[in-house]
């Protein structure tokens, strides 16, 4: 084993967020600019730039934290890079104009565990968000990396790994929320048809449309799956094990390549771990781009380099998985949070979360919402904490409506609701699901049947078509939602559609098919009315089915207060605007596409919509 | 003497399994032949010793003629190879001895090839014909009489 | 066993089946269309969904593919089973109208239309998989999959281009239940590799209808499982068991005393006759092919057709095909003018054809035999007397235009005629079959010119060979019918068994034998033997000769130096004898 080299003392370090998110603002050009002029201030003996993972706070990137001191900067140009170091890190002065400032106030709040949204994060599977540069294995292992996976491997034996993850209460984090300890029990308790050869895989396909958890965790902290995964290992005597990730993700992938070579460098992988005696390594396995090998059985078929479709279950992976052996399959997620239960105890866990969810849970705030981001908040928080506490609220001042959890899979919640404790049952018993936790906002410029179609819309194109119900059944669901959305529904349709989403609830082969119809159960329990709008009144009360858009001009407004200013007439693509200067317009219905864009250009708001 | 009186006498060795038959094939075929050659008949052409074809032309043959099984067809295998080997030997011994090679004749006659038997003794007696009576004893024949 | 309840019935079954199968079993019948009792259940078409009632409440199972548990309690036909079993079929037949599973199953469940849109009112595949499971798990080749997902799944091979993998067994379009796959469509989509000929039978058949036995035999050419080592399904339905794939030839040694040799006859190949035209001209046939057209087994059922499926007007058979002919076998054949005669009046029989009979003579040998033929000049069956030289299609007026033209010369009322007939049968005649001369090689017999066996005696020995102990039965011996051939049989049989039941052997009386005063120890002798029937002894110094071995060759004896090796029978001084006989005066 390597020794660990004793890093140069620096007065500074600037951790600069460079997930996927904020590399794609520039943060990288931040970083530039930021050696650039700690060096032209020749501060480089002092200051030391570290690039890490995501910080979660996407919605104000690019960003960095200063340490110590915890002091966030957020929204950072280029141009603001030499003000900023000369203030603070010359002189010492923190830049207050480069801190966050919640909406509607005017105070800066410099450090960021007070900042609201930082505040009621619990971080256990991002516990080294940003703090280390993930793809410095030395880092990971001084924020005690590797420590429980060494305890496991030397004090302790299977069966106690296992207890101890069952006592921990760990569900599963992909989305099916199974027992964690109890599904390792079961693998461990199989018996596999080849020798004594039993799989281990982390599923990192995650698919569901917006969701990005599992890509920031291997982005950030590609070690705490590893390590979580060696543990397991060790609980159900794994001989190999097999990473899949979704090829989408180059930069999980090259971090993930990077932190496994690192690790069997350092002898914390591969052949005798630790001295151990045990043997173990992980394969990296690439996605081909279907949201299906998401889901377990067709994940380990594609493994195998069979087509990508899901098995009947029974027999279930613990079972007969990949080449028939018990295959143990657990989610990014649930992996990182293995060496923390064992490094502080299932006590600890269990402590966190409500009776029947322990621990936490990542989700991705996005949507209609002020802090879009990634989160990490103990189950039994409420909707409410997380959407206003946490989420800075909806922009705008806008009404909050509904929000989608479990992606595709899930359902929509209503603003009744709001007061839901988020753990698997309550979400469940609400209609929707934990999923693998997207958390998609919603306010009232939100049309719930237009959401219904969009996740159709997803299910549809990614099902893999094997059985019936599933491969005619969502297209029929979304060629009928299609229709409503362009206000040629009818009352039959309805039936239909609630016919169909049972059958194909009932009879669908995998969990794709039979959540397929959630989106559109859902919101037809808590949004009928929105449903009945559009087929009875050919109407769409959040204006965003565009077909069924009546756009007028209110002629007063229009020549009092926009003196026929003609910049509507001059924007419409369909010449459906008659009217000249300083005169009123009206909009010619025959000709009117409902393109929206009069309603967009019109300063005063002359341009009404219906 | 004269060739046109001349009568050669021809003394044939004839295997048992091939030519004997072929022979008497000619015979029941009813096939006519010059009756000049005398048949011997023996169980293979590998029997036919030197000594028998010498004996014979010392008593006063004119030719002789070994007749065995077609080569690959000897029903006890090899014996007609044996033969072929004293034949080709013994021709030239005969040569030195001043006898004609042309009056040892060696065949392979099968035993459905009555029709080859009767050419070969009209084409042998014609030969022989030709190259008239062998008289190579003079003197007391039993001086050489074997006890 | 497991306890379960299905319909409301309790029932015990045993462990390790389906609930398929458990229903199955009670009669109770469960719609599928993607379910073959011969591959792995796929649970794929939704349709054989049963309602499973727990204290937790119901869900739907797949009943192909779901194994019994205690205590389960199924309905197969409950209200919710039902509501998906026919949203399902209503579905699907939408997706593939064209499909009579389909359809006859929606009108099992009364669906009489579908609610939804029909891409394609000509599509017959409902996607089941079955081809796909075929190719990959009962033969093996794994060359057609599922491409694209969702609305645009289909089955196709890698690309949609011609595989490599493909065999051309057809499988796919065997198991395939709605006929989507049709060996036509295969041929059109390149699937089928060119090389291979189809055929129209499987690798597993029954030679023919009459086979003796009627046992199946694997054409390994064809077979599946020795192209990739899969398939196996004969054997494993065969419930006796059978079929064993692995069965090699087997060479047995049997030690035996007397060896009858029947191997039987070649039919002459009348394409050596090009002016006859056979193999060139359609509807000139052989013998043996009338035969086989006449039987009633034959691929049109006895019916005498011609090769476009007409009867025909007028038939020529034609005597003497390639026997009593210099250019061929100088011989005849004996039996061409009977069979000829026979087919004569099977026509008569069969046809109203008018019958042309060309002949060199009529052998009617044996018993009844004349008065067959006799029969058959009253029935009117025309005789000509000639030797046909040649059979043409060349019309020269148009009573002869699509007919077949014998040129003959009706030696009897000396004109050179040419009679258009729509059939001619060649009598071809029979020769040594195909390996004879191996055989006589094998054996160490001798064949006569015209490459039958050699008898040991034509009159006398009919059915012994110069070899003691092996015997003649049948054409192989020379061309024979049906009772003569059943008595030179009889004959062998008889010989044969007579040799083992002497209980005795002579040996031969002409071994050879050596002096041992004489013999010198040279051995000259030893090598020669081509029995190894002599051996050194080294102790005495004399070489010495086993009587059991030796044939009675006499090549020892003619190269014995000394003279210690001698023929009984035919020493030097017998054969000196015989030479000095031949000129005493």
């Amino acid at each position: 084993m390597a020794k660990i080299k004793k890093e140069k003392e620096y007065r500074v370090h600037l951790m600069v967020c460079a997930g996927t998110a904020c590399v794609s603002n520039h943060s990288f050009e931040i970083k530039e600019a930021l050696e650039t002029e700690i060096k032209k201030q020749d501060l480089d003996n002092e200051v030391l730039i570290v690039t890490t993972g995501c910080n979660g706070f996407c919605e104000r990137g690019p960003l960095l934290v200063v340490q110590p001191g915890n002091i966030f900067y957020q929204t950072l140009t280029t141009k603001d890079i030499p003000h900023l170091v000369e203030e603070h890190f010359l002189k010492g002065r923190p830049v207050e104009k480069l801190m966050y400032i919640p909406p509607e106030e005017k105070t800066p709040i410099p450090v960021l565990s007070d900042i609201d949204f930082f505040k009621k994060q619990v971080l256990i599977a991002l516990r080294n968000r940003g703090l280390i540069d993930p793809e410095k294995i030395d880092e990971y292992i001084a924020r005690d990396g590797y420590k429980a996976m060494a305890k496991a491997l030397t004090s302790m034996s299977p069966s106690d790994i296992r207890s101890e993850i069952q006592k921990s209460g760990l569900r599963g984090r992909g989305g099916g929320g199974f027992p964690t300890g109890l599904k390792w029990e079961f693998v461990s308790n199989a018996v596999s048809s080849n020798g004594n050869v039993k799989y281990l895989v982390c599923n990192g396909d995650e698919g569901d449309p917006g969701a990005f958890m599992d890509r920031s965790i291997l982005e950030a902290d590609p070690h705490s799956v590893i390590e979580g995964m060696v543990i397991g290992a060790k609980a159900i005597n794994a001989t190999q094990g097999y990473a899949y990730v979704r090829n989408e993700y180059p930069l999980a992938l090259n971090r993930l390549y990077k932190a496994l070579d690192d690790a069997r460098e350092y002898g914390l992988l591969g052949k005798n771990i630790l001295g151990s005696g045990m043997d173990f390594d992980i394969k990296i396995v690439r996605g081909a781009g279907a949201f299906i090998c998401g889901e377990e059985t067709a994940l380990l078929s594609s493994i195998e380099g069979r087509l990508g479709e899901p098995k009947p279950r029974p027999p279930y992976p613990a079972e007969k998985g990949l080449w028939g052996c018990p295959t143990l399959i657990n989610n990014v997620e649930t992996w990182a949070n293995i060496a923390p239960i064992i490094n502080r105890g299932a006590k600890w866990y269990s402590h966190i979360g409500t009776e029947t969810s322990k621990g936490t849970k990542v989700f991705s705030l996005v949507g209609k919402i002020n802090n879009t981001g990634l989160v990490e908040v103990p189950m039994g928080i409420t909707l409410r904490e997380i959407i206003y506490d946490i989420g800075g609220g909806i922009p705008g001042g806008r009404e909050f409506k509904a929000v989608q959890t479990g992606g595709p899979s899930g359902g929509c919640i209503p603003k009744e609701k709001i007061d839901l404790p988020i753990d698997y049952e309550s979400l469940s018993d609400a209609g929707s699901m934990m999923g693998s936790g997207g958390m998609v906002v919603m306010d009232e410029d939100t049309c719930m049947v237009d959401v219904a179609r969009y996740f159709l819309s997803f299910t549809q194109d990614e099902s893999c078509g094997k059985c019936t119900p599933c491969r005619e059944g969502t297209k029929a669901m979304l060629d009928i939602l299609t229709r409503i959305t362009k206000g040629e529904g009818t009352d039959e349709d309805l039936t239909l559609l609630e016919e169909l989403a049972v059958s194909i609830k009932d009879s669908a082969l995998c969990g794709l098919g039979k959540t397929a119809p959630n989106p559109v159960l859902t919101t037809m329990k808590y949004f009928r009315s929105e449903y009945e709008a559009h087929i009875r009144d050919k109407k769409c009360p959040a204006h965003t089915c565009r077909d069924l858009n009546v756009y007028t001009i209110d002629e007063d407004i229009c020549v009092n207060t926009g003196h026929g200013c003609d910049l509507c007439r001059r924007n419409c693509a369909s010449d459906a605007i008659l009217g000249e200067r300083n005169q009123p317009h009206q909009i010619i219905q025959d000709k009117c596409t409902k393109c929206g864009v009069c309603y967009d250009v019109c300063k005063f708001g002359a341009v009404k919509v219906d | 003497m004269s060739s046109e009186n001349f009568d050669p006498t021809l003394i044939g060795f004839l295997c048992t399994w091939c030519s004997y038959t072929g022979a008497d094939l000619a015979g029941t075929a009813r096939m006519t032949y010059s009756p000049n050659i005398r048949i011997i008949r023996v169980m293979c052409s590998g029997r036919v010793d030197p000594q028998f074809v010498i004996k014979a032309f010392k008593e006063g043959a004119d030719g002789i003629l070994i007749s065995g099984c077609h080569p690959g067809d000897c029903h006890y295998k090899e014996g007609n190879y044996k033969a072929l080997r004293r034949h080709r030997l013994l021709r030239k011994m005969l040569e030195q001895f001043g006898i004609e090679k042309e009056r040892l004749r060696l065949e392979w006659v099968s035993a459905a090839e009555g029709a080859k038997f009767q050419n070969v003794c009209d084409e042998f007696t014609e030969q022989i014909k030709e190259l008239g009576p062998l008289n190579i004893m003079k003197g007391d024949i039993n001086e050489y009489r074997e006890a | 066993m497991v306890n379960l309840k299905i319909d409301g019935k309790t029932i015990q079954v045993e462990d390790g089946i389906t609930i398929l199968q458990a229903a199955e079993q009670q009669e109770i019948k469960i719609p599928t269309l993607c379910y073959h009792p011969l591959m792995e259940p796929y649970a794929a078409c939704r349709v054989c969904v049963v309602e499973s009632i727990s204290g937790k409440g119901s869900e739907l199972v797949t009943s192909c593919n779901t194994l019994v548990k205690n205590g389960m309690e199924i309905q197969t036909a409950s209200d919710k089973a039902l509501f998906a079993r026919r949203m399902n079929v209503e579905m699907l037949l939408a997706q593939a109208p064209a499909a009579v599973p389909v359809q006859e199953l929606a009108k099992e469940l009364g669906i009489e239309k579908t609610r939804f849109k029909i891409k394609d009112p000509d599509e017959k595949c409902i996607l089941c998989g079955m081809c796909v499971r075929a190719c990959e798990d009962i033969v093996g080749a794994s060359a057609i999959s599922f491409l694209q997902r969702g609305q645009h799944r289909e089955v196709c091979t890698p690309f949609g281009e011609q595989s490599e993998a493909c065999i051309g067994c057809t499988a796919c379009a065997f198991f395939c239940p709605t006929g989507a796959i049709t060996v036509e469509d295969l041929h059109g989509r390149k699937v089928i590799h060119s090389e291979l000929d189809l055929g129209p039978s499987t690798a597993i058949r029954v030679p023919i209808r009459q086979a003796v036995p009627m046992v199946p035999f694997i054409d390994e050419e064809a077979c599946i499982h020795f192209k990739t080592g899969e398939c196996k399904i004969c054997s494993d339905v065969c419930q006796k068991e059978a079929i064993d794939h692995e069965a090699q030839d087997e060479e047995i040694e049997l030690e035996v005393g007397s060896i009858i040799l029947a191997s039987g006859f070649k039919s002459f190949d009348p394409s050596l006759i090009p002016a006859y035209g056979y193999g060139r001209l359609d509807n000139v046939i052989t013998a043996l092919e009338f035969e086989r057209l006449v039987n009633a087994s034959s691929p049109t059922g006895g019916k005498i057709l011609l090769s476009n499926g007409e009867e025909p007007k007028s038939v020529g058979i034609i005597h003497c095909v390639g026997s009593r002919d210099e250019n061929y076998n100088e011989y005849c054949s004996r039996v061409c003018c009977m069979y000829s005669l026979k087919f004569a009046h099977l026509l008569k029989e069969k046809t109203s054809a008018d019958i042309y009979d060309f002949y060199i003579d009529m052998r009617c040998f044996g018993k009844g035999y004349e008065e067959f033929y006799h029969r058959l000049l009253h029935e009117g069956t025309k005789f000509i007397r000639g030797r046909v030289s040649e059979v043409s299609d060349m019309a020269l007026s148009k009573e002869e235009e699509g007919k077949l033209i014998i040129r003959v010369e009706d030696t009897l009322i000396g004109v050179v005629r040419r009679i258009p007939v729509d059939m001619v049968i060649l009598a071809t005649g029979l020769e040594p079959g195909t390996d004879s001369n191996q055989i006589a090689k094998v054996f160490n017999i001798s064949c006569s010119q015209d490459g039958f066996f050699l008898e040991r005696h034509p009159k006398l020995a009919p059915v012994s060979t110069f070899s003691d102990g092996i015997f003649l039965a049948g054409t192989c011996q020379s061309p024979k019918d049906i009772p003569d051939t059943v008595a030179q049989a009889g004959a062998a049989a008889c010989e044969a068994l007579a040799l083992a039941d002497k209980g005795k052997f002579d040996l031969e009386p002409i071994t050879a034998e050596i002096d041992e005063e004489l013999c010198a120890g040279c051995q000259i002798c030893v090598g020669l033997c081509p029995f190894t029937a002599i051996t050194y002894d080294k102790e005495k110094g004399i070489s010495e000769i086993n009587d059991a071995l030796c044939k009675g060759c006499g090549t020892c004896v003619s190269a014995c130096p000394s003279g210690a090796a001698q023929q009984k029978h035919f020493r030097d001084k017998q054969i000196f004898a015989e030479i000095e006989g031949i000129f005493i005066e």
